[in-house]
């Protein structure tokens, strides 16, 4: 055996296996598709606003050429577009007229480097209400199990956040001083008490360091400098990522190998021992075929990425893809579903405004249907909220009183931006390609994504309440910048894919057991997002995070005990 | 916030989904640049000198040089003409083109003579009634508003747009909610 373990993928949660897994005294192998990360190279967050080309924008012709089938997100400038992968380099296809995009990082690090760092837990309320009306399977997990890792996990990283009491959203134990609320957000905070006791509104969460601790001082890290500028990278390393926090932790144990550009082919499977034996990989910078060997392996390629690892690495006594005797790999894909954006003027207040750029908006979690099941839809949806005040702009007038009329800052504004659940459904899939292959051989994903008539009640629940909420404020001259009219082909997609491999109790319908370990193969673990089994409204990530490190340990045990 | 591209509502809230992590939805609001133009007008990616003319004097009288820099100060003329030869693409330059064109003509019917060659104050003149209508009649001519968003944007976000004419704090160091106004008086480049 080359290592005790091989991590396939860097990113959100391939860097805490890793990191947990070299604490542990493993020997790792951390595989990465992408491109080393190298912080002087490949960050752009000093470049001042005139020293980006073309405005920071993505000319037409290489959006045309590298971004054809996900277009251009809100996250990619012209100055850090090397972060993303093109979909030259990783192809994909999608149902027609179905509008799924598929945004993945090309680099060590993923998508961890580019994420939008909001970190909330999920509740006991959410591993439980797939049991309670009969949508997927029962996690195999309850917050008691996930809670102390969750804190493990908060502390490491660092979440800026209050303590809010809300019992849908529970509170970490470790959190650093929050941001602070613009005053139109505390203007809705406060008439919401009035108007609407249930639905609170509070500070986002997010992994930001505000009161950085010995532990993250020494891996270089620093205090948040309010520049917004994380999607270029931080050279601060103020937000968590995989480059700043888990992979230098597992680097100082003298554990870690890290291979870059290795896109992962197949797990080699032998069937007497029922184990992962080796990890096939191709060179991306020279097509170099290797196998790398080790005793357990975790897949953390991302929730796509991983379920294409698992079919292509089908055998002739296992021709529908490994891990896959339940037949619910590459299905129940999930997202958060947006559609509903209600943005209003913020009237008064006229004497205020803000220093600094704050990484985070405020959050509305969610109230609906909880804890009892009220509506005729299930389950329901959180707001993250986004306030400010108008700022220049192309508005009408020239010359002198144009320059003058920008200089000051315009009136106040807020958004209420609806993220909403989406129920597990076997027939949202992700497939390998019959016979379409990316450049290294590898059958493409198709991916097959319907809003379904739940996901639509909620979106236009979520919409209707947004205007009672901001017009029961006062506010007024509403303006829907998305309405779910727009968007009912399909899922676009929020970047929270998961769900392609699921936990649950039973092996004939699920593929991973509570630990996140295959029912088949027990040398193999997922902790990325295709491991959930119900998708809640919280963004995901510090739940992969947890999850991640919990099955590290586990894992680990196990080896040390024995079994595996 | 962020003003990169305020032509309108749709824009400012396309500028909003910058800075945000709620952004994945802006992608379908980045709709294409309306190709609308029937005139025959040249395929060259590079603005023409009269063109060019016509973009720097528009530029100027859109943000004159008062006792801060101008459009032309900032180089406005020059990064517009960098995106239409690198960044844009044909539907764009076809766009440009007739959108120019169409402005010229106007300019020469309503004051005799290419934009350019007009004194200062009559261009004040006829653009800032030019201006006022394309405010008031919504769908009267999108493209200046496109243009004029264009010449903004490349004004605010060059050095002297930035940092001088409003404020601009490269590392800000801390964030503050709610502040007095009257201590950060000046609208925030971004």
């Amino acid at each position: 055996m080359d290592f005790d373990a091989i991590v396939v993928g860097s990113g959100m949660s391939g860097g805490w296996a890793a990191k947990e897994l070299c604490e542990r005294g493993l020997k790792v192998c951390v595989l990465e598709r992408g491109k080393p990360t190298e912080p002087t190279r490949d960050y752009s967050d000093f470049l001042e606003p005139w020293e980006t080309k073309h405005l920071d924008r993505i000319s037409k012709q290489t959006a045309e050429r590298d971004f054809p089938i996900t277009g251009v997100n809100y996250a990619m400038k012209e100055s850090n577009r090397h972060l993303w992968m093109t979909d030259r380099e990783q192809p994909y296809q999608r149902t027609d007229d179905q509008s799924f995009n598929w945004r993945r990082g090309a680099h060590v690090g993923g998508r961890s480097l580019l994420w939008g760092r909001a970190s909330y837990r999920f509740s006991p309320f959410d591993f439980e209400v797939n049991k309670l009306d009969g949508e997927g399977v029962d996690w195999p997990v309850r917050y008691d199990d996930i809670a102390p890792w969750y804190d493990h996990v908060e502390k490491f990283a660092g979440i800026a956040g209050n303590r809010d009491g809300i019992e849908q959203l529970p509170d970490g134990k470790h959190f650093q001083p929050a941001f602070e609320h613009t005053c139109a957000e505390l203007d809705l905070k406060e008439k919401l008490k009035v108007s609407f006791p249930e639905r609170k509104l509070i500070m986002g969460r997010v992994a930001h360091l505000t009161k950085p601790t010995e532990e993250q001082l020494a891996l270089g890290r620093g205090q948040c400098q309010a520049r917004n500028r994380c999607n270029h990278g931080c050279s601060f390393g103020a937000y968590f990522s995989s480059n700043h926090a888990t992979l230098p932790a597992a680097e100082r144990t003298g554990n870690l190998t890290l291979i870059p550009n290795s896109a992962v082919s197949k797990l080699i499977h032998d069937p007497v021992k029922n184990r992962i034996t080796g990890v096939q990989v191709v060179d991306t910078e020279t097509g170099a075929g290797t196998t790398h060997t080790a005793k357990i392996v975790f897949v953390n390629a991302s929730t796509i990425g991983t379920t294409l690892i698992l079919l292509n690495s089908a055998t002739e006594d296992r021709p529908n893809g490994l891990a896959n005797s339940s037949d619910q790999l590459g299905r129940n894909l999930m997202d958060h579903i947006g559609g509903s954006q209600v943005v209003a003027h913020v009237p008064g207040h006229l004497d205020k405004y803000f220093y600094g750029r704050r990484p985070i908006g405020a959050y509305i979690p969610r109230y609906r249907n909880y804890p009892k099941q009220e509506e005729s839809y299930k389950r329901g949806w959180g707001y993250q909220v986004y306030s400010w005040r108008e700022g220049w702009g192309a508005n009408k007038g020239i010359g002198e009183s144009f320059k003058t009329g920008n200089q000051t800052p315009g009136p106040w504004g807020i958004m209420l931006d609806a993220f909403g659940e989406c129920l597990p459904d076997p027939t949202n899939t992700v497939r390998a390609h019959k016979t379409k292959t990316d450049k290294w051989g590898q059958p493409i994903a198709v991916v097959d994504f319907k809003l379904g008539s739940n996901e639509e009640a909620l979106m236009r629940a979520a919409h209707a309440d947004a205007f009672e909420i901001l017009k029961a404020a006062g506010f007024n001259g509403f303006y829907e910048a998305t309405k779910p009219d727009d968007n009912l082909n399909g899922v676009l997609g929020r970047i929270h894919e998961m769900g392609t491999a699921r936990m649950g109790r039973d092996p004939k319908t699920s593929v991973l057991n509570g630990w996140n370990q295959s029912h088949d193969i027990p040398n193999l673990f997922v902790t990325d997002g295709s491991f959930m089994t119900s998708s809640a409204v919280q963004n995901p990530s510090l739940t992969y995070m947890a999850f991640s490190a919990r099955a590290a340990h586990h894992a680990a045990d196990l080896l040390q005990e024995g079994e595996l | 916030m962020t003003n990169f591209f305020m032509t309108d509502r749709r824009d400012a809230i396309k500028a909003l989904l910058a800075i945000s992590a709620a952004g994945a939805l802006s992608a379908c609001l980045e709709g294409p640049a309306d190709s609308g133009g029937s005139t025959t007008v040249s395929s060259a990616p590079t603005l023409s000198a009269s063109e060019m003319a016509l973009v720097s004097a528009l530029a100027q009288t859109i943000i004159p040089k008062t006792e801060t820099a101008g459009a032309i100060e900032a180089v406005v003329p020059a990064t517009i003409q960098s995106l239409f030869t690198e960044w844009a693409d044909d539907n764009y330059r076809t766009y440009w083109r007739a959108g120019l064109d169409k402005l010229e003509k106007h300019f020469v019917r309503s004051g005799g003579q290419p934009f350019a060659k007009m004194t200062a104050s009559q261009q004040s003149n006829l653009l800032g009634k030019y201006d006022t209508q394309a405010f008031a009649e919504n769908g009267f001519d999108d493209f200046y508003k496109s243009l004029k968003s264009t010449v903004a944007t490349a004004y605010y976000m060059s050095e002297p747009g930035a940092s001088e004419e409003l404020a601009y704090e490269s590392v800000p160091g801390e964030w503050r909610g709610c502040v007095p106004l009257s201590e950060f008086p000046k609208t925030w480049a971004t």
